[in-house]
């Protein structure tokens, strides 16, 4: 491991551009499509773990409501795309500031809240776009959903398999990596660690943890909705019942069993959690109790989620007083 | 730069799932070649596990057993047929996930099902962009089938079965006037309710209507509601857990009513589940006569494998597996491929064990009823196809 740092830290753009060209040939490549298409579901669920990561693992709130802030994109890019003929491309963004200002709608009420009861809002808040979603028949279709979403456009080629698909969610994940490292290593990402170290201490030192939260809940519901609009002509159907809390657990799985507070996590999550659904698929209900086993052996064996660092709060106090006593220095 | 090392670690790991992933996939290329003999496979969507689950099993065993005697029997021009079976869970958006992973596996030649017309109906797009057939052995929505010239479904529609439960059942056989419907909130309640209705009313009777999300489980609310209407008759539209929830949950809150279902057909499992049986009145467009030896050997077999009596749903999905059978003989020496076998399936002409199966020009079929009900714990025909002609 070590010396795979130290190779990467000679040789950056070489890794770099190792990785780009990779990630290119990789459609061509692979031949099934059926592969390219879980490996299209990595990516989606990787950037919505991300986003929700953003919000749990950075700032340290714990929200719940993740798929309420998908449902959002996804319905904006079905509504609008479906009904109204506008582009995808300029749906996609669309997508991200609505979801972006239903997240400052949630984070509102709930900053002068943490811990539980900010969870219960914003499972709350889920719930309640999702039965939106359920009831506003005339524009988002009911109980009936939306069908025949119609598929991107580039240029006169219309993105309907994998193959294409794939480099839509390349570019979304690639770009959500690259724009939150740059957020994170910025004033208001530090800010935001810094809540969630100790909320006190921050506010002492003029952080304003008000706002901070507030845009850290947008941050985060953008990019849920950006994927969530990618999503919609993916499968090219989208009804109420995707967007349970089911799914928003199913996404919070996958940031714990990768590790909160880190950008990898989310991502090696996302693989697990769909190869596993993928490939247990012939143990039918069962399944499910392999993850809850997973998700427990996690939370017993590694706080911290498989690549969390051990110095965060999110480590769980125990490693955390270890690290003290050994005069633990990582900051 | 701790920040960027792990951006980079990112991008690695990201590539090193693509290898996992692809290392995961087992490919089997098993292309219909013309003349040569070889396996014709099939893509089956069943909902397993899930609410629709007693159905999804009767597909898988129906499909199975066609396949199996067909293969006994030498296969097909010299073909061998094999299926392959995924879970679909009674959920549109993973049965679509399904579909597409069948439509972009080269080596399926047509897919069999889904169940719900809801889910079917979300594949039609999919399977229309692909061309490959997606038959049906359920959908029974009226605008299912027109929706692509690759959608076939061997149910019959609604706009048949529900104005037969209107007209024959309700009107001629129960002689009521008010009645209440309760019904899932999906594609097919909502194409039952639309064909029901009009009939209902130009037959003068009055209807309250009240709807439930697919999963619900509690219905004392909507039942104390249609309870204060005092209607002769409660109607349910559904298949599968929820017919039989709404029926006990009426039982358990004291109510006297007649129970009529549309949808469950004559489902064994169902008896099993209410609490007052004898109660219930459902159409049906098949039965399994006791006197017909090839019915009876049939359901025999089937329950020998799946542990339950058949409805007509698993023999449904037994007939798709023939029809299929029959198209690639249509098709002959000429090469199989998913678009001749869309061809070869809309021109057959076939009988299959639940009747006579041809298809119209949207690609499904229309089918005779009759009203089955229970005595003593076992399905009856109480009156038969010719009951509409009288």
């Amino acid at each position: 491991m070590e010396k795979a740092k130290d190779f990467y830290e000679k040789h950056k753009l070489i890794v770099y551009l190792i990785l780009f060209a990779v990630s290119l040939v990789v459609p061509f490549v692979i031949e099934q499509a059926l592969i390219l298409r879980y490996i299209c579901t990595i990516m989606m669920y990787a950037t919505l773990a991300g986003s929700l990561n953003v919000i749990n693992g950075y700032s340290g709130q714990t929200c719940l409501g993740q798929a309420g802030f998908f449902c959002i994109g996804a319905y904006t890019c079905a509504a609008l795309t479906k009904n109204f003929g506008v582009s995808f491309w300029i749906v996609l963004p669309l997508a991200g500031i609505l979801a972006a200002l239903v997240g400052l709608l949630v984070s509102l009420p709930t900053l002068k809240l943490s811990g539980i009861y900010l969870s219960i809002v914003t499972l709350g808040a889920s719930e309640i776009i999702r039965i939106i979603a359920q009831t506003w028949t005339p524009v988002t279709g009911g109980a009936l959903g939306i069908k025949q979403i119609p598929y991107p456009n580039l240029f006169g080629l219309e993105l309907f398999r994998p193959k294409y698909y794939y480099f839509i969610f390349l570019i979304i994940g690639v770009l959500f990596l690259f724009i939150t490292s740059r957020v994170l290593r910025s004033r208001v990402g530090r800010a935001w660690m810094a809540i969630r170290e100790d909320q006190v201490a921050a506010k002492s030192l003029g952080v304003e943890t008000s706002r901070c939260k507030c845009t850290n809940f947008m941050y985060g519901a953008f990019w849920a909705g950006i994927i969530g609009a990618a999503y919609a002509p993916f499968v090219n159907y989208i009804e109420s019942s995707q967007f349970t809390t089911d799914t928003g657990f199913n996404v919070l799985a996958m940031v714990v069993i990768g590790g909160q507070g880190t950008l990898l996590g989310p991502i090696i999550g996302s693989a697990i959690v769909t190869i596993l659904t993928e490939t247990l698929r012939f143990l039918e209900n069962w399944r499910y109790v392999i993850y809850a086993i997973i998700i427990i052996l996690m939370m017993w064996v590694r706080p911290q989620g498989l690549l969390g660092a051990s110095d965060s709060i999110l480590a769980g106090g125990k490693i955390r007083r270890k690290e003290k006593e050994q005069g633990g220095k990582k900051a | 730069m701790k920040k960027k090392r792990m951006l980079a670690v990112a991008a690695l790991s990201m590539t090193a799932v693509l290898m996992t992933a692809c290392s995961g996939g087992s490919g089997s290329s098993t292309g219909g070649g013309s003349g040569e003999a070889s396996t014709i496979k099939l893509g089956g969507l069943a909902p397993l596990t899930g609410n629709y689950a007693e159905y999804g099993k009767g597909f898988q065993i129906g499909w199975q057993m066609a396949i199996d005697e067909i293969n006994a029997a030498g296969g097909v021009n010299g073909h061998k047929l094999e299926i392959e079976v995924k879970d679909t869970q009674g959920d549109a958006v993973v049965s679509s996930n399904m579909a597409t992973n069948f439509a972009e596996d080269e080596s399926v030649m047509a897919i069999l099902g889904d169940f719900t017309s809801g889910a079917c109906k979300a594949n039609a797009e999919i399977v229309d962009r692909y061309g490959i057939v997606q038959l049906s052995p359920t959908a029974s929505a009226p605008d299912y089938a027109n929706m692509s010239k690759y959608c076939f479904s061997i149910m019959g529609r609604q706009d048949g079965e529900a104005p037969y439960l209107a007209r024959y059942i309700l009107d001629k056989y129960l002689g009521a006037k008010k009645i209440a419907v309760i019904r899932v909130d999906s594609d097919w309640g909502l194409s039952c309710y639309e064909n029901f209705l009009p009939t209902a009313e130009e037959l003068g009777m009055e209807v309250t209507v009240e709807k439930y999300a697919s999963g619900e489980k509690d219905f004392s609310s909507l039942i104390t509601k249609m309870r204060s209407v005092n209607p002769d008759v409660l109607v349910v539209m559904d298949q599968g857990d929820s017919v039989a929830a709404i029926f006990n949950q009426a039982d358990a809150a004291g109510w006297d009513i007649q129970h009529v279902a549309l949808g469950p057909g004559t489902s064994e499992q169902l008896i099993g589940q209410l609490t007052t049986p004898d109660n219930l009145i459902v159409t049906s467009p098949f039965f399994f006569d006791e006197n017909d030896e090839t019915l009876t050997k049939w359901s025999s077999t089937f329950q020998e494998q799946s542990g339950f009596a058949p409805t007509i749903h698993p023999a449904c999905a037994y007939d798709t597996v023939y029809l299929i059978k029959n198209a690639i003989e249509r098709i002959g020496d000429g090469e199989i491929t998913r678009d001749a076998i869309q061809q070869a399936l809309d021109q057959s002409e076939n009988t299959g064990i639940t009747g006579a199966l041809n298809f119209t020009e949207d690609g499904d079929i229309v089918r005779n009823y009759m009203i089955c009900g229970v005595e003593n714990g076992k399905w009856v025909v109480l009156e038969g196809f010719d009951y509409a002609n009288e």
